[in-house]
């Protein structure tokens, strides 16, 4: 703003005094084509380390007027691997998104990268999620709250729930007839987990959120999808898995209780973890203090964890790792 | 001091207000003659729970002229069992050492206490303890160093190792200039040496190990019958057992931590008295977890040793502390 009033203001001077403010005024008209352009993009990269990758990307972004504004890179002590992840801004104008793709894609193919993703939050759709729940809600309720806030930048498809009906004047199903999303209940049973149904549910979404979902999904579910399905355990991993957490920190005494949100793989709660939280504990609480301090960590993690993913700061490292930028 | 002065040659009842108040003044400052007229006291309590123990245990302190400063009272929601902890200041001239010892010994006979104990840190002797290490240093360096600089209030009687030190280390020279004994008594798998620890250990009031890596049979916990504190290098229940960071490490956890616990006789399970945690990322290393790990043990413990000495840490239920 104050840059275009100071340019009207020396188009009275002399001719010197306007050379030299033309110069210096040019800024404005400059700041179009030297700042380069607004649109914000994220690039992360894997591929195998060698000498030069770092200057390879930044050149690429750079030779299409893009401005880096962040990088992250990492290359593990004792692997030959790269992770890299650059946040810039763009004109799209100068570097349309289908010319993006083809040269970040060239770049993958010469360092034989093992993931190469582009994205123009503002140019493309939002992640399409499908958030599984059972009964406890507040992870969900926390979930649909942030989506609504705007805080959480996805497109939920749809609400599919495991044996509980949820009648029609609560919360949930209100909030959601609201903004016109789907909730399917699918009541499991030993026999049957209706995981066909739900894959059919869910087939057109990027990924799942496992909401304290309380069913386990089976591999062949977890193969047919395919993609990636984020979960958070209410307890600190690889401290208490399975059921009732709670009771069994409760039980056992400790002084710190946790949440832990992670990929779910076929292994019981034992997939890469993304993120963990931690709350005191002491002698003063009792098991309902401590199943409320780990709601809230649960959506606090499970926030954190689902946000830091879209962002694509979530990479795998290694088996059971990430790498979370 | 010149008020007193003057007021020597005023009238009785001044001189009686004024004495009181600046004798108190005066004999509460750094003399050279004898304590401080005012003096601390701590008593804990573990009874079933009744109406009226935290009238009775006021009433006994403020008959004797004590005065409470702080009282931590716990009663669990669904056990009637009643802990409580007070700290109060009073004069051992009008309520004598062992006096304080009989009146809460009535008490406790009366509310059939578990456990009663009263401290006194300025008359009673400190806590003698023993540290159990083996080839890790950092937790008794720390140990030693917080020892010397008084913030560990108890009398170490000596070390004991399974790991041989030599003479111009640092923790032989520390030792032998405050002439604390220093035992090595190594270890095999047949014979942990537990007999000598016992004869070497008997007249402390609890053990320290600090990272010391033997376990600890039930037949040696059942003869030493006093309180043992452990560090563990991990986040209990989480990575028992050996090199837990490196279990964490390969866990890939974004959080580790250590724990400090009494020992019992199944590995690294007794009640838990302190955790600390911190964060770790893709960016650590084997080597920055084990650096972590070694910071956190070291505070983690020495949180518990200064909670434990200032009788904080009580036994509850089977497996569990309440630390107040």
């Amino acid at each position: 703003m104050t840059l275009l009033r100071r340019t009207a203001y020396s188009s009275s001077a002399s001719s010197s005094i306007l050379q030299i403010a033309g110069t210096f005024f040019r800024a404005p008209h400059s700041s179009t084509a030297a700042v380069a352009g607004s649109t914000y993009g994220v690039h992360v990269f894997q591929c195998p380390d060698t000498v030069g990758i770092v200057a390879k990307l930044s050149e690429c972004i750079a030779s299409h007027g893009g401005n880096i504004h962040s990088v992250d890179v990492f290359v593990p002590e004792d692997r030959r691997v790269f992770y890299s992840r650059s946040e810039f801004v763009f004109d799209p104008a100068r570097w349309p998104r289908v010319l993006m793709d083809n040269d970040f894609s060239n770049l993958s193919k010469f360092f034989n990268a093992k993931i190469s993703i582009v994205r123009v939050p503002d140019l493309e759709p939002k992640h399409k999620i499908g958030v599984l729940a059972s009964k406890q809600e507040h992870c969900l309720v926390d979930l649909l709250h942030e989506w609504q806030d705007g805080r959480l930048p996805v497109d939920i498809k749809c609400v599919i729930s495991s044996n509980h009906e949820r009648a029609p004047n609560t919360h949930v199903i209100r909030f959601l007839e609201r903004h016109g999303i789907p909730y399917h209940c699918l009541p499991t049973s030993p026999g049957n987990k209706r995981e066909d149904e739900i894959l059919n549910l869910v087939k057109d979404t990027d990924f799942l959120v496992l909401a304290r979902y309380m069913q386990i999904l089976s591999g062949r579910f977890l193969d047919s999808y395919g993609k990636d399905i984020i979960n958070i355990h209410h307890g600190l991993l690889p401290s208490f898995r399975g059921g009732n957490p709670s009771k069994q920190a409760y039980d056992a005494g400790v002084k710190l209780i946790g949440a832990t949100s992670h990929f779910v793989t076929e292994g019981l709660d034992a997939g890469p973890i993304i993120e963990q939280m931690v709350e005191r504990v002491s002698h003063r609480d009792n098991l309902r203090s401590f199943v409320q301090k780990s709601e809230n960590l649960e959506k606090q993690c499970l926030g954190k964890a689902i946000k830091s993913y879209c962002e694509l700061r979530v990479l795998p490292y290694e088996l059971k790792k990430t790498v979370v930028f | 001091m010149v008020v007193a002065g003057a007021s020597s040659s005023s009238s009785s009842s001044i001189l009686g207000i004024a004495s009181g108040f600046f004798s108190r003044a005066l004999h509460s400052s750094k003399t050279s003659s004898g304590p401080p007229t005012a003096v601390h006291g701590i008593h804990v309590f573990h009874c079933p729970d009744v109406v009226g123990i935290v009238a009775k245990l006021s009433e006994c302190i403020a008959l004797r002229g004590g005065n409470i400063h702080s009282v931590d009272v716990f009663v669990p929601e669904n056990k009637q069992v009643f802990y409580s902890r007070c700290e109060f200041v009073f004069h051992p001239a009008r309520w004598p050492r062992d006096e304080i010892n009989n009146d809460f010994m009535k008490l406790s006979k009366l509310f059939n206490a578990e456990r009663s104990v009263v401290r006194v840190p300025y008359l009673d002797p400190k806590y003698k303890i023993a540290v159990l290490a083996s080839k890790q240093d950092h937790c008794l360096f720390d140990l030693l160093h917080r020892w010397q600089e008084g913030r560990l209030p108890v009398d170490i009687s000596c070390v004991i190792s399974n790991h041989v030190r030599s003479p111009n280390t640092h923790v032989i020279r520390f030792l032998e200039r405050h002439g604390i004994p220093y035992h090595h008594l190594p270890t095999t798998p047949r014979n942990k040496r537990e007999d000598e620890i016992l004869e070497l250990v008997a007249d402390t009031d609890f053990l320290v190990l600090a990272r010391y890596m033997q376990i600890l049979s039930g037949r040696f916990l059942e003869s030493y019958g006093k309180d043992i504190i452990n560090i563990h290098h991990g986040l209990l229940p989480s990575f028992k057992g050996g090199n837990p960071s490196k279990q964490a490490f390969d866990a890939g956890v974004k959080l580790i931590g250590a724990t400090s616990h009494f020992v019992t006789e199944e590995l690294d399970s007794g009640a838990i008295i302190e955790q600390m945690v911190e964060r770790v990322s893709h960016r650590d290393t084997l080597q920055s977890f084990v650096q972590k790990s070694e910071n956190l043990e070291k505070q983690c413990l020495a949180q518990a040793l200064k909670s434990y000495c200032e009788l904080q840490v009580l036994h509850c239920d089977t497996n569990k502390t309440v630390v107040f």
